[in-house]
This record gives structure tokens, sequence and C-alpha cells, in this order.
């Protein structure tokens, strides 16, 4: 994967930037920011995470998963207690919530690891440690031809220091 | 995290100084990169903290001695007596639970609130809750006759064919407790990713702990890709934690609700529970954050105005609670039930007067103290107070569970209860493992949530920002803390 790299100090130099890259068709854009920034998220304009299916398929199976086993346990030894039916829904509703939280909010931990391709052993192409203290990082993948205009781009737009990846 | 940060106001918006909002700033950090070197320079040991570790350690060891000891003598030696059969163990398992409830509140439900002082106390409080809730975890073990048997309350497929009795409150807390537990160390887990990751790039003396956090941070980045979907997962996170923190106290409060005991048998437990549980999680909050914003040097994070908005709502839960109170006197009184009567007049003018009277004029008199601004905003009183709410909140469940099995339905059973040697090792062994874990953890990972303060920090700018931030960065009045305040 090739591609240039800009270093930025200020928030405002990197959103412009991207907002340059973007204008010119340079090539896929990847921000290196220390926190998320609305400002950042505006001008890269990605789609919705699709976080939210893991949640709501995991909270669907838990939930049924949790009433089943309950279900399923008191038919298979069946013990009348307090004259309660053997399958009491309102207790079970107790399992069906714990159960729905639990496969829920583990469910949502492994879509927010699928998306965000982690846990990983080597760190990507353009990653430098300075992204996690103060500056924001600009990756554009392009080819050799068009890397000269990125990098013109890139300084142009207030970047202290740019160079070419791959 | 992403969703919190918001635009600053317009330059013109009329200025509060020195009110606590739920928009708390912090203006004597200036940069990212003063973010990182205070928070990251906490974690470097201490003899203080050597000390500290070594006398949490010691108390555990008395504790783990008298459960060995009670082990192979039987549970006789801590102090039962029938009638009453539950006692210190499970007065302090209800206690740590509930303390173990702040820290899922401030993370997740001031988080769906946008309630901007929560960012530098919640990881602070998020640690608390799994550490509460390990200990929790083991008084019911402690209660157990044969605790190595513990296993049979989690239902798996086994030769016997049995399955547990899923209509009986306390399999109910078996899940609410553990789901709970793995929840809130998933939420503090994924909460410390980012973090971890500026430790990892941080660290350049120990290559072993470089190697550490690699793993531990699982190749986190920092791309806008990550961030995104770290958001989302977060937020969604938060919300599941919502509901479970409302319900795994209820689920507790089940365990005497479901009874026919007088005093435990009643409809309201469960809010009242929960109500209770965040006013003494809150409690502790204040005792530990306090004396770590002191010796930490955390003072300009951990300001007098998060102080301030958290003690609001310390005042706001010691009003439900307290309106519970009165609440059971009310039924009780209205109710006509004899019974119901006779106990709620002998907790409050039987043996038990002494614990009933701590447990009001901790819960109910003294945090009125809190509707003085003053003393919201003065660390040593919010100290003090935190003390005297753990105190108030144990004794809440020593006065819900001793005087009502000592005084139910039939005169002759009427006894007393006195705790004995092994239970009170066993209590303090509970706070000497509760507080090893806690050390433990503020010296390896950070007790500040690094990229969260990061969002609050004015970011550096070429030009002024077209929502009001100019290149200096803007904050609302400050009132300096003093220096000395807590000597």
């Amino acid at each position: 994967m090739r591609g240039v790299l800009g270093a930025f100090h200020e928030l405002d130099a990197a959103v412009s930037a991207i907002e340059a890259l973007k204008e010119n068709r340079i090539g896929a854009i990847r921000v290196y920011t220390p926190t998320p920034r609305h400002e950042l998220e505006q001008a890269i304009g990605a789609p919705p995470s699709s976080v939210r299916r893991y949640t709501l398929i995991g909270g669907l199976l838990g939930v049924t998963f949790g009433y089943w086993i309950a279900i399923w346990t008191s038919d298979y030894w069946p013990l009348v207690v307090g004259g309660k039916p053997i399958a009491s829904w309102v207790p079970y509703t107790i399992f069906g919530f714990e159960v729905m939280v639990l496969v829920g909010g583990l469910s949502t931990v492994a879509g927010l690891f699928i998306n965000s391709r982690i846990p990983r052993l080597t760190m990507m192409v353009g990653y430098d440690p300075r992204f996690s203290h103060g500056e924001y990082g600009v990756w554009v993948e392009c080819s050799p031809e068009n890397a000269r205009t990125a990098e013109e781009l890139l300084r142009e737009h207030g970047a202290v220091e740019v160079r070419l990846e791959r | 995290m992403a969703t919190l940060t918001q635009p600053l106001p317009a330059r013109d918006e009329p200025r509060r100084p020195n009110i606590a909002t739920a928009d708390v700033q912090l203006p004597a950090v200036k940069d990212y990169e003063q973010v990182d070197r205070e928070i990251v320079g906490t974690l470097h040991p201490t003899v203080a903290w050597f000390i500290g570790l070594g006398v949490a350690v010691f108390f555990l060891l008395i504790g783990i001695a008298a459960w060995m000891y009670q082990i192979y003598s039987g549970l006789g030696v801590a102090g039962y007596n029938p009638p009453v059969m539950w006692g210190v163990y499970i007065i302090t398992f209800v206690f740590w639970v509930g303390i173990g409830h702040a820290g899922t509140l401030i993370s997740a439900i001031l988080y769906l609130f946008r309630a901007g002082f929560r960012t530098t106390i919640y990881r602070c409080a998020e640690a608390m809750t799994v550490f509460a809730v390990m200990t929790a975890g083991l008084f019911p073990i402690l209660h157990l006759g044969r605790p190595w048997k513990f296993f049979w309350l989690i239902p798996y497929p086994n030769w016997r064919y049995i399955w547990p009795q899923f209509k009986s409150p306390l399999v109910w807390d078996v899940f609410a407790i553990l789901t709970y537990l793995t929840i809130s160390s998933t939420f503090l887990y994924v909460g410390l990713i980012p973090d971890i990751a500026v430790l990892r790039d941080r660290e350049n003396i120990s290559p072993m702990r470089k190697r550490i956090f690699s793993v531990l941070s699982l190749g986190w980045r920092n791309t806008d890709s990550e961030w995104r979907h770290f958001a989302r997962a977060y937020l969604f996170l938060a919300a599941f934690s919502t509901p479970l923190v409302l319900s795994v106290h209820s689920v507790v409060s089940f365990d005497f609700a479901m009874s026919l005991v007088p005093g435990w048998h009643t409809t309201i437990f469960a809010p009242y529970f929960v109500a209770g549980a965040i006013f003494s999680g809150i409690g502790m909050v204040f005792t530990i954050i306090i004396p770590l914003r002191k010796f930490f040097g955390l003072r300009h994070y951990v300001t007098i105005n998060h102080l301030d908005a958290a003690a609001k709502l310390a005042l706001f839960t010691s009003l439900l609670v307290g309106c519970a109170y009165m609440n059971e006197w009310f039924v009780a009184w209205f109710s006509g039930n004899e019974f119901e009567k006779a106990f709620f007049a002998n907790r409050i003018w039987g043996q038990w007067w002494w614990a009933s009277a701590i447990l009001y004029t901790c819960n109910m008199v003294l945090p009125l103290s809190l509707f003085s601004q003053k003393l919201r905003r003065t660390p040593a009183w919010l100290f003090i107070i935190s003390f005297t709410i753990n105190i108030g909140m144990w004794f809440e469940r020593f006065v819900i569970v001793v005087p009502s099995l000592s005084h139910e339905f039939e005169p002759w059973q009427w006894t007393s209860y006195r705790p004995t040697w092994v239970d009170y090792a066993i209590l303090a062994g509970s706070f000497g493992w509760f507080s090893m874990w806690f050390l433990l953890f503020i010296k390896q990972l950070p007790v500040i949530a690094i990229s969260e303060v990061k969002e609050i920090v004015p970011p550096k700018l070429r030009k002024a920002h077209p929502h009001g931030i100019d290149p200096a960065g803007r904050h609302f009045e400050y009132e300096a803390d003093t220096p000395g305040e807590f000597s």
C-alpha cells in the first residue's frame, strides 16, 4: 500500500487538508487523531458504524437464550414452587434480560473488534506514536504519479512533516 | 466519546463563574501533550503507595486467615444464632454491590445524559465498580458451608441431570452479579484501549512494559475508522449498562423482598436499594478521588467544579433514600399490619435503636449540609461526608438484615445477634482485597481517561474557529484550587 502521510500540529489545518485531498480526488484517506473530533468526522464524511447490527443481533440471541434455558430446564425437571406454573414467564424475564445484556454487550465489543480490525499484531503503514500524543496524521493512498500533488496539498495546508510511505 | 465532543458555545454566551454545570471544563490543562505528561506521570510507584499496598495486603491476609479458620471449624464461628442466619456476610455483600453501582452510573448513565463532569472521575469510578463487585462476589461464597461447591449455582449440563431453581431469587442474583461483573469489566477495558495505546507509545524505558501495553492495546492506532466504531460501541455499551445498573440492585433487593419477613416484604425495595446503592457508590468515589487528586497532583483535572457537581448528585440520592425511609414508616403505619408496625417500632426504639440512629444521621441528616455551596466546594468536608455515607450505608444494610431476622412473627423466636472476630476479620479482609486491587490498578493504568480528557481540552488551531474556539483556548472563569486544602 503506497501513499503519502502528512503530520499536522493543528486541527483546522488537518481538516482543510482532508477537504483539499477529497476535492482533488487523490485517493482513499485515513486520519490519525489523538481523540475523536466532530470536525474530522464531518470532513471525512464516513458512513455510520455498523456496530449497531452486532448489538441488535446479540441482544436478540441473548434474550431468546435466556428464556429458553430457564423454560427448558424447568420442563426437564418439573417442580411446582409456590403454586406457580412450571415455566413462569415473570421470573424468567429476569434471565431473559440479564442474558440479553450479557450477549448484547459482548457482541457489541465483537462488532467493535471486527469493524476496527483489532487485535492487530503489527502497526499499519503510516502510524506514528505522535498521533496518540497531540498531533494529527492524514494518510492518503495514491500512486507514485499522484504523490507529488498530494505532498504539495498537504504542505500547502500546514503539514509540519510529509513523507512517502509504502 | 466522539459524540460527547460538542463545539464550544458562542463567545457572547453569559458566563456563570464558579457554578458547577454539566459542561465542566479544565482551564489549567492547555494541550494534549500536557494531558499525556501529567496523567502518565502518575504511574510511577512511590513509597507511600508501597506502604498503602502493604497495609491492604496485611488486612487481606487477616481476612484469609479468618476464612481458613471458618472452613476448618464450620460456619458456627461466624456468629450465626438461629433465626439470625444472615449477618455480616450478607450485609457486606449488599454493601459492596452497592458501592459497585456508582461506577456504571457515572460512566454510563451520566454519559448518556451528557454530563461533562463525569469525564475526569469516571475511570476511577469504573475501576472501583469492578473491584467492588469482585469483592461482593466473594461473600455469598464465604457464606456457603461448602464453598468449593459454589459452581452448583451456575446452570451447566451435568451427570446428575439437575439444574438450578430458576424461580429462586438467589439464582437470579448469580446471573445478575455475573452479568454485571462481565459487562462492567468489559466497559472498563474497552474505555482503556486508547489510553493503553498512549502508554504503549510513551513507554521508552521498559521493553517488557511496552510489550505488555502493545498486547493490551490490541494494536490500536487512533484512526478515524477505529474512533467511529469505538464511539458507537461505547454508546451501546452505555445503553446496555444503564438498565443493568438498575436491574442488579433490584435483583439483590428481591433476595429480601420475595420473603414474608416483616421489614423485607415490601414493593419499594427495588428502587430503595438502587437509590441507596448509587448514594453509597458516590460516597466511595469521594473517599477515593479526593485523596487521589491531592497525592497525584491532579487537582486541575478533578476540579472543585467536578466535586461540586458530584456532591449535588450525592445530595439528590440522599434525599431519595431519605424519602424511601420515611415511606417505609408511613406504609408500616398506614397498612394496619400489626407485625409490620411492631417491627418498625422495634427498629427505632428496640435493641437496635443505635444502628438506626447511625443510619438516619449519616444518610439523611449529615448529607443535608450539601445544600450549602460552600461545603460542596470544600474537599475536606466532602471527604468526611463520604466516610459517614459509607458507614451509614453499611448500617442501613445491618438495619435491614439483623432486626428483621431477630424479630420475626413468633415472640419465642426473638433473639439477638453479635458478630464474632471472624466476621470482623473477614470484613476487614474485604477492604484489604478491594484496596489491594485498586492500588495495583492506579499504578499500572491511567486513573483518569486520557483520550476523553483530550476531548474537552481545546485543540490547537491555526486561526479562530467558527464555533468560537480561539487558538489560545477559551474557558469559563475558574476558581483556583487552594494549596493545602486537604491538610
